[in-house]
């Protein structure tokens, strides 16, 4: 039994042929922590009648709650296979799924730390950045994210990391002001330079696919910029030669952050491409603004004449920049299997509208 | 916390793969294009075939296992059901007329689809592709086999269920959902999955068998019941492959866009308008009602459809056209084919009736804006007409959709109070519709369409055995004044009636 929370049994959950890790909550079916884990299955019904979503588990006992016995027989029960959508754990449990392995995908453990505040930079109107000095080293793949305890608030935040992977005790984090939102209101107004906070990580499944040989685009919406800054430094770093492109959407001028960096990295390297994207340069801090700005999406499918294929696309930034890109993409030709997002949700957005089953990721 | 070493053995999809991609290979002695003629000419461009995601993975070893459990189970199930008289079990013998439609109109299309994926998996070149079909053509033909034996212990009780293949085959209505297949069979292989995995197994089939399934749970036929639990076990593949052919078609190459939408629009319409015999046994035929058909439609079509063509829109893809009409007719569609069929019960292979007291509140409150203004006058006239002994038949044979096959009872969208007629010109010859919708699909394939067997045009012309009602009915099979007619006045019910005593007798 991995931990008791509040009288709430928790048990791990390991799934193969991955490896993942997971915690899984009395009561919660395997679907349920998969799904939320971004580990995707396949599935249709959702409770118990159609049998796509069978997984056989290896090690450990489950409740096979309301399956029918037409979509899971007793001659699989007896073989330890379970629908995802009724089984609940009964014991720490090892499974077998049908997922997609993902050979980029390094199996690195969660780890607790203790983050002290090193310094913070303003980066723009409404974004700070924070330096973080952990007590120990952070193995991680750029462009995850760990989860920081916010003093006063129940659950923690993700946080993406901005930094290198090479400064593996010392993360940079670029935190937005979100109206009314508790913890971002503590980060940018009650924090202080030396307080400590609780961190765990690494966490997430966007990732750089070196395994592919693509070129790859970078599309950034506001402080999405993190995990892009962290990504492009690491293939920067280990050589990458393919085109990297990067688009930085912002509101205005202003919001515009890490230019000179950028700036710098491009005329570093030759298959370095920046584009900062200003929407709206009409105000003061857009008045001596050179360059691309305007619909993001739409600088973007300009540059590339509307045809994406044979790139890779990683998108990051609030949920409705990356509904805009993706359809931009996918009208460009290029389909789910060659883009990966993270959505920025806020906490209060984190239950979102429903979906259909036609994408898996995406 | 352990951290396990990743496996080196194949993923579930990687061993599927490799057990089935093998079976297809580059024909030597004859042309690939002279081996597949048919999947290239509706225009679709698949330049990838190796791209296709197997959208399940089950192999025929595993297949044969499974099914032969389930039907183990399911006959099982079906003999203590006969065995236990469950016919006695059902609400009420009214039910029966539903299962009857469904014997006559949906079974057989169970077997068509049988037929149709078999032909179509034959003629794509691309395994994934051709596996998945001819997986799915067994499912079908086991599913109207299993439908057939479950329903075939209320054919010693009750009547019209002694044909049901030659009632499909001849009788005016069932050439509503017979034209439907017929049309995606006689369609290419990319047109036929459109039609019959993405737009009816996919779109529409929450309004088409799962209505059927929960009225028989909610009516005591644990029979129907439980061929419905071993079916939706298959159904989650097939409409999986209705996703999967859909996404590879529009990933493929930018053209095979517009042919997907048209093809979009054309079967949402077709299903659609074939759903307006599922509408009127949901609402009127169901003694014990699951949910109205508006409210079916709200949350299957109005939610779920909006969601899914909400991701499809990234594709380009937009809303099937008229589905604002669809939703428009939601408060009127069941009301106008219950009254028809009320009309034409002396035609029918079933029997119909108006809705008593309780039912008629049912509807006004599930149908606040059109039941009492629009309908309910003229049910009460009908009503009082049967109480006076002076039952309505109508004589005359209707004009009908040359597209749908329904008669031409829908109204104007938007004004309930107007028939809606279309009509267009081909060759010197005119042509009726009851719709836009329908109208639009003849305009662009007419050559199809002028080629219908429309079941009222074969009478006039002396094709269905005589200038008399009564002799077309006998070459539809049917037993006179047994399967038709209205219900209180048929056998059905006065054996119910005396079952029914005799049972409170025996309490």
């Amino acid at each position: 039994m991995l931990t008791q929370r509040l009288g709430e049994e928790m048990f791990e959950l390991v799934v193969e042929p991955t490896g993942d890790v997971l915690e899984v909550k009395e009561g919660q079916t395997i679907l349920d922590t998969l799904l939320r884990s971004g580990i995707s299955i396949p599935y249709q019904c959702g409770h118990g009648l159609c049998s796509t979503c069978k997984v056989t588990i290896l090690e450990g006992e489950v409740d096979h709650g309301e399956a029918s016995p037409f979509a899971l027989m007793d001659f699989e029960r007896d073989e330890g296979v379970a629908l995802a959508c009724c089984a609940t754990a009964q014991s720490d449990i090892v499974i077998e799924a049908e997922i997609d392995v993902d050979p980029d995908a390094r199996i690195i453990p969660i780890q607790d730390f203790d983050a002290k505040v090193e310094r913070v930079e303003k980066l723009t109107g409404d974004i700070i950045c924070i330096w973080l000095k952990l007590d120990k080293d952070l193995d991680f793949q750029a462009g995850q994210y760990i989860n920081l305890q916010v003093p006063g608030v129940a659950q923690p935040r993700a946080f993406s990391i901005a930094s290198s992977v090479s400064q593996s005790d010392l993360i940079e984090l670029h935190v937005r002001y979100v109206p009314d939102g508790k913890a971002t209101s503590f980060l940018h107004n009650d924090l202080n330079i030396g307080d400590t906070l609780k961190a765990s990580g690494p966490f997430g499944r966007f990732f750089v696919r070196k395994s592919r040989t693509t070129p790859v685009m970078f599309i950034a919406g506001g402080s999405g910029l993190s995990s892009p800054k962290s990504m492009i430094l690491d293939l920067l770093d280990t050589g990458f030669k393919q085109p990297i492109e990067l688009f930085h959407g912002t509101r205005t001028a202003a919001d515009v952050y890490d230019k000179e960096l950028f700036e710098t990295l491009s005329s570093e390297h030759k298959n370095f491409s920046y584009t900062p994207v200003p929407f709206d340069i009409s105000d003061e801090s857009g008045a001596d603004w050179v360059g691309e700005h305007g619909v993001l999406q739409d600088v973007i499918s300009q540059k590339f004449e509307g045809n994406f294929k044979n790139w890779t696309a990683y998108l990051c930034g609030p949920p409705g920049m990356i509904e805009v890109c993706i359809r931009a993409l996918m009208q460009g030709r290029l389909f789910e299997k060659d883009i990966f997002t993270e959505g920025f949700l806020t906490s209060a957005e984190a239950e979102t509208a429903s979906k259909s089953k036609v994408f898996k990721r995406i | 916390m352990t951290v396990h070493k990743r496996t080196k053995k194949m993923g579930i999809k990687e061993r599927y793969a490799s057990m089935t991609r093998d079976l297809g290979w580059e024909t030597s002695y004859q042309p690939m294009d002279k081996v597949f003629p048919y999947d290239t000419y509706e225009g679709i461009k698949i330049h990838d075939w190796d791209a296709w995601v197997d959208p399940f993975r089950l192999t025929m070893d595993a297949y044969w296992k499974y099914q032969s459990e389930k039907e183990r189970k399911l006959y099982a199930v079906i003999d203590s059901f006969a065995q236990n008289n469950g016919q006695l079990g059902i609400t009420d013998a009214r039910y029966l007329n539903a299962v009857k439609i469904f014997l006559t109109g949906v079974s057989p299309l169970e077997y068509a689809a049988h037929r149709g994926y078999a032909f179509t998996g034959r003629h794509f070149r691309g395994v994934g592709a051709r596996i998945a079909c001819q997986m799915q053509s067994v499912d079908e033909l086991r599913h109207a086999q299993t439908q057939l034996h479950s329903m075939s212990h209320y054919n010693k009780f009750f009547s019209g269920m002694h044909s049901h293949k030659m009632m499909h085959d001849r009788v005016w209505y069932l050439s509503v959902p017979k034209s439907f297949f017929d049309d995606a069979m006689t369609a290419g292989p990319f047109e036929f999955l459109t039609a019959i995995s993405f737009s009816f197994e996919y779109v529409l089939t929450n309004l088409l068998f799962v209505p059927f399934m929960s009225g028989a749970a909610h009516n005591g036929d644990m029979a129907t019941v439980t061929f419905g639990f071993s079916a939706q076990s298959d159904e989650a593949r097939h409409m999986t492959l209705g996703i999967e052919i859909i996404k590879f078609m529009l990933e493929q190459d930018e053209a095979n866009v517009p042919i997907v939408q048209r093809w979009i629009d054309k079967w949402f319409w077709r299903g659609y308008r074939m759903l307006a015999l599922v509408s009127m046994m949901m609402d009127y035929m169901l003694p014990k009602r699951v949910m109205s058909w508006k409210e079916a439609w709200e949350m299957y079509f109005e939610e779920a459809g909006a969601a899914l063509f909400e991701d499809l829109g990234r594709y380009g893809i937009r809303m099937p056209k008229y589905h604002e009409v669809a939703t428009w007719e939601k408060d009127h569609l069941s009301h106008q084919v219950w009254s028809t069929f009320y009309n034409y019960a002396g035609a029918a292979a079933f029997h119909t009736w108006m809705p008593n007291d309780n039912e008629k509140s049912w509807l006004k409150d599930k149908y606040p804006d059109s039941f009492e203004k629009h309908y309910e006058p003229r049910f009460d006239h009908f009503t009082a007409k049967k109480e006076a002994g002076e039952r309505f038949f109508n004589g005359s044979l209707p004009m009908l959709c040359n597209t749908c096959q329904i008669p031409l009872i829908f109204t104007e969208p938007g004004d309930p109070t107007t028939t809606c007629y279309r009509e267009s010109e081909y060759k010197d010859d005119k042509y009726h519709f009851c719709s836009d919708g329908c109208k639009d699909i003849f305009d662009y394939e007419p050559e199809k369409y002028i080629q219908s067997w429309m079941p009222v045009h074969q009478i006039y012309q002396g094709n269905c055995g005589g200038a008399e009602l009564e002799d077309v009915l006998k070459w539809y099979q049917m037993d006179l004044g047994v399967d038709n007619g209205d219900y209180h006045d048929s056998e059905d019910f006065k054996m119910w009636t005396e079952w029914s005593e005799n049972q409170k007798k025996a309490v």
